[in-house]
This record gives C-alpha cells, sequence and structure tokens, in this order.
C-alpha cells in the first residue's frame, strides 16, 4: 500500500512553475512526517521537468478519516 | 529543479539530537550491564566498581525512564516540533546520568520532572488532535509520572514497576489503537480497550497497598490486553505483506505473545510463584523490545536522520531476542546458570541489533549515494 492508496495526498495541482502536493498524516504524533515529506520530495524532483518548482505542504484540516482510503487498501484490510 | 519551500524543509532538520541520542545509548549500555551484574554475568575487571554497582541497582529505572524515557520523549519531539518538548528527554537522559554517577535523589526528581514535561507535552499533542490515540498517550505519560513520583518518594518495586510498565504499555497501544483505524470499526474493540486499560490502572494503584491483589489484577489486563492485540491488531494483516511491514508484524505478533505471558507471569508472581524474572523480562524483553525492534526502522530514520536499507537480516537478532528470552525464562526455570546464559545473550541480541542497524544504514548509503559504473565512466 502507498500512501496515496491511505488517503494522505490530499490533492497534487501544477500551476505556476509548481507543483504543489497537500499531504496530511493520520497522527499528529507521528515523528516518521518529515521523512515521508523528504521522500515524496525526492520522487517529484525525480520525475517532475527540471524547471518546475516543487512545494509539499503537510496540512490537518480536513483530519484524516478512513473513507479516505482506496478500494484497494480497504479490500487489504478486510473491509 | 527548486524545493520551493527549502528554508521549511532546514526548519523541520533544525534538530539533530545526536547528543541526546549517544546519552540514551549509554543508558542502554549501563542499563544492560546493571542488569547483567545483577545475575553475576559481568567480567570480574569491572564487577566491582561503584556506578555498576549503582547501574544494578536502578537497572529498571535506567531501562525504563532513562532510555526508553529520553527515546520516546525525543520521538514526541521531533512529532510536535515545540523546542519546549525537548526537555522532557533531555531530563530524563540527565536524571538517568545521575542515577549512575551517585547524586541519586536529584536522578529521581529528574524523572519527576521529565515525566510532568512530558505530560504537558502530551497535552499540547491531545489538543491538537482530540482523539482516543492522542488521550492514551497521554495516559501513559500520567503512568509515567505516578511511577516517577513514587520511585523519588521511595516506594518499592512492587508499587514502581507496574507504573513503569503502564507507561511503555499504554503508549505502545496507543500506537496501535492509531493503526486500527485502517481497519473497519468493530464496535467492541475500544469499550473492551477501556476495560482492559481501567484493570490495569486499578491493578497498578492496588499494587500500592494490596501488593498481591494489585499485581493479580495487574497481571490479569496485561494479558487481556494481549488477546485484545491479538484480536483487533493490523498486523494478523500485515503480517501477509513482504518486507518491512511484514518484518514488523512479526515483531507485534511475537511481543504479543510474551506480553501474554508477562502477564500470567505477574499475576502468578502476586500469587506466590517464583516467575519474577518471567513477568518483568517477557513484558520488558519480549513485548517491549520486541515494539522497539519493530519500529527502530521506521523511527530512527526520524530522530537521527538516518537512512535505513531495510533487508532479511533484520530477522537474526529479532530470532535471537526471542530464543535467548526462552532459553532465560524456560531454561531458567531448571538450572539458574541457563538463565544468566540468557541473559547475556539476550545483551548480544540487542548489540547485534545495533549492527544491523548500522549496517543497514551504511547499505543505504551504498544504495543511494555511492557512484554507479555509470556515473564513474561519464566522469
Amino acid at each position: 500500500m502507498s500512501i496515496v492508496d491511505v488517503g494522505l495526498v490530499y490533492g497534487v495541482t501544477v500551476a505556476h512553475g509548481k507543483i504543489h502536493l497537500r499531504l496530511t498524516m493520520t497522527s499528529v504524533a507521528c515523528p516518521v512526517a518529515d521523512v515521508i515529506i523528504d521522500d515524496v520530495e525526492n520522487e517529484l524532483d525525480r520525475i517532475a521537468p527540471a524547471d518546475l518548482q516543487i512545494q509539499v505542504d503537510l496540512v490537518w484540516d480536513p483530519p484524516w478519516t478512513p473513507a479516505r482510503m482506496s478500494e484497494r487498501a480497504k479490500i487489504f484490510m478486510g473491509w | 529543479m527548486q524545493l520551493a519551500h527549502a528554508a521549511g524543509t532546514r526548519a523541520r532538520r533544525a534538530v539533530t539530537p545526536t547528543p541526546l541520542l549517544v546519552l540514551a545509548a549509554l543508558m542502554l549500555l549501563t542499563g544492560i550491564a546493571g542488569g547483567l551484574y545483577r545475575l553475576g554475568a559481568m567480567p570480574s575487571a569491572i564487577a566491582g566498581t561503584d556506578w555498576l554497582g549503582r547501574a544494578a541497582l536502578a537497572h529498571a529505572a535506567l531501562m525504563i525512564g532513562a532510555f526508553l524515557g529520553t527515546v520516546i520523549g525525543i520521538e514526541r519531539a521531533v512529532a510536535v516540533k515545540l523546542r519546549s518538548a525537548w526537555l522532557a528527554p533531555i531530563a530524563s537522559a540527565l536524571g538517568g546520568a545521575c542515577l549512575l554517577l551517585g547524586p541519586v535523589h536529584a536522578g529521581a526528581w529528574l524523572g519527576v520532572a521529565a515525566a510532568a514535561l512530558f505530560a504537558a507535552v502530551n497535552v499540547v499533542v491531545m489538543r491538537r488532535q482530540p482523539a482516543v490515540h492522542t488521550a492514551l498517550l497521554w495516559l501513559a505519560s500520567v503512568a509515567w509520572l505516578a511511577g516517577n513520583l513514587l520511585f523519588a518518594t521511595g516506594a518499592g518495586s512492587e508499587a514502581v514497576l507496574p507504573w513503569w510498565f503502564g507507561f511503555l504499555v499504554v503508549t505502545i497501544a496507543a500506537e496501535r489503537v492509531e493503526m486500527t483505524r485502517l481497519m473497519r470499526r468493530r464496535p467492541a474493540a475500544h469499550p473492551l480497550l477501556f476495560g482492559v486499560l481501567a484493570l490495569m490502572f486499578a491493578g497498578a494503584a492496588a499494587s500500592s497497598f494490596a501488593p498481591h491483589l494489585g499485581g493479580l489484577l495487574y497481571g490479569v489486563a496485561l494479558a487481556a490486553l494481549a488477546c485484545w492485540f491479538l484480536l483487533f491488531d493490523i498486523a494478523r494483516r500485515t503480517v501477509a505483506t513482504k518486507g518491512l511491514p511484514r518484518y514488523m508484524a512479526v515483531c507485534l505478533l511475537a511481543g504479543y505473545l510474551w506480553l501474554a505471558i508477562g502477564g500470567i507471569g505477574w499475576s502468578l508472581t502476586a500469587l506466590g510463584a517464583p516467575l519474577r524474572d518471567t513477568a518483568l523480562h517477557a513484558l520488558g524483553l519480549g513485548f517491549v523490545f520486541s515494539m522497539m525492534m519493530a519500529h527502530a526502522p521506521v523511527i530512527l530514520p526520524a530522530v537521527a536522520r538516518i537512512k535505513i536499507e531495510f533487508g532479511r537480516f533484520f530477522y537474526v537478532p529479532l530470532a535471537a531476542l526471542h530464543a535467548s528470552l526462552l532459553l532465560r525464562l524456560a531454561g531458567g526455570w531448571f538450572d539458574a546458570s541457563l538463565r544468566s546464559m540468557g541473559a547475556v545473550l539476550n545483551a548480544a541480541s540487542i548489540a547485534l541489533f545495533a549492527v544491523t542497524l548500522v549496517g543497514a544504514a551504511i547499505a543505504w548509503h551504498f544504495q543511494h549515494d555511492a557512484p554507479t559504473v555509470q556515473d564513474i565512466l561519464h566522469g
């Protein structure tokens, strides 16, 4: 399962020379958020055209709920 | 390519707590040394030293408060991104250093300060995200505070240890509850958990004035909590995956079995059976260290900014820990020398895990940073 399957990616926009990705975590007590953001930035850096800026924002509103999970993730988790 | 919020990235990385991590590692090493000294398993060259005698006396305080309390405090400080949140792990690590160096009362009260500060950090966490798992994180910190207050005021181990282990067990429960949100909500799960934890805290509280009853209740609650984990945790599903998630699930499931054994051992000890070592170390090593081995490949990159290349070798120290614990607890039942040998092998398993982490960090470096043949050929 990826962070997209879990529903952590709230949206990606490409406009005005910038890729803007909004990301959440399931818990504010999660110390791994920065590592995940770094990984997202590095992946975007690898695949995006060289002239695009990358912006990854960690957001908490709206809060994550299980309803955000993909069908694939829900099937895997026995929903 | 530019990262638009490079300044923000630097802000996220402002604190890499290397000195604190080194101090926490020292607490672990001295805590283990103290534990081995208790079992007569330390080389005679250092067996008479003052610090080792103090480490033996403070074995549980070093392992639970000074090592795990510091590591958990660091983990939470990294998450909340508040400078003041670092005061908790700084106080717990310095408290442990005092316990080793001589000013034992100062060390104990620094532990109280650490837990109080940590409880305040968890209030911040709870306010940012009001949820069952954040409330449990706060409850865990209160248990640590209760244990440290009892320790500082001279209470005996039968009163202190239930609160200290309560801190660890409820912290782990909080993290697992958070993960169960990925599964379909089962109506009975939360009420059952709250009932089990209420029983656990009742047992911890009663242990101060009615140790037999308190210990019995506490052990029953631990065993019931193990059943709850086995019923409701996502590990039963993620064990069917591969790579790191499967390894973590194996660590968790093995840990839950030891939690059940620790709980049964705790209750039987309260009833008079000679199972104290089983109760304490099935819980401390079998359950808590299994959880630590599960989470270290994920948490270490977050707190130490060191990337890890996961590989199957991680199963070797895990298997060594569980096999040596079995030798210690089952073999120790028949022969005290097997208990000592098991304890030495427990320590060796933890050392092997540390070596594995170092090797995994070097492997990541070679996989991702080392120049490829093409890089070299093309200058």
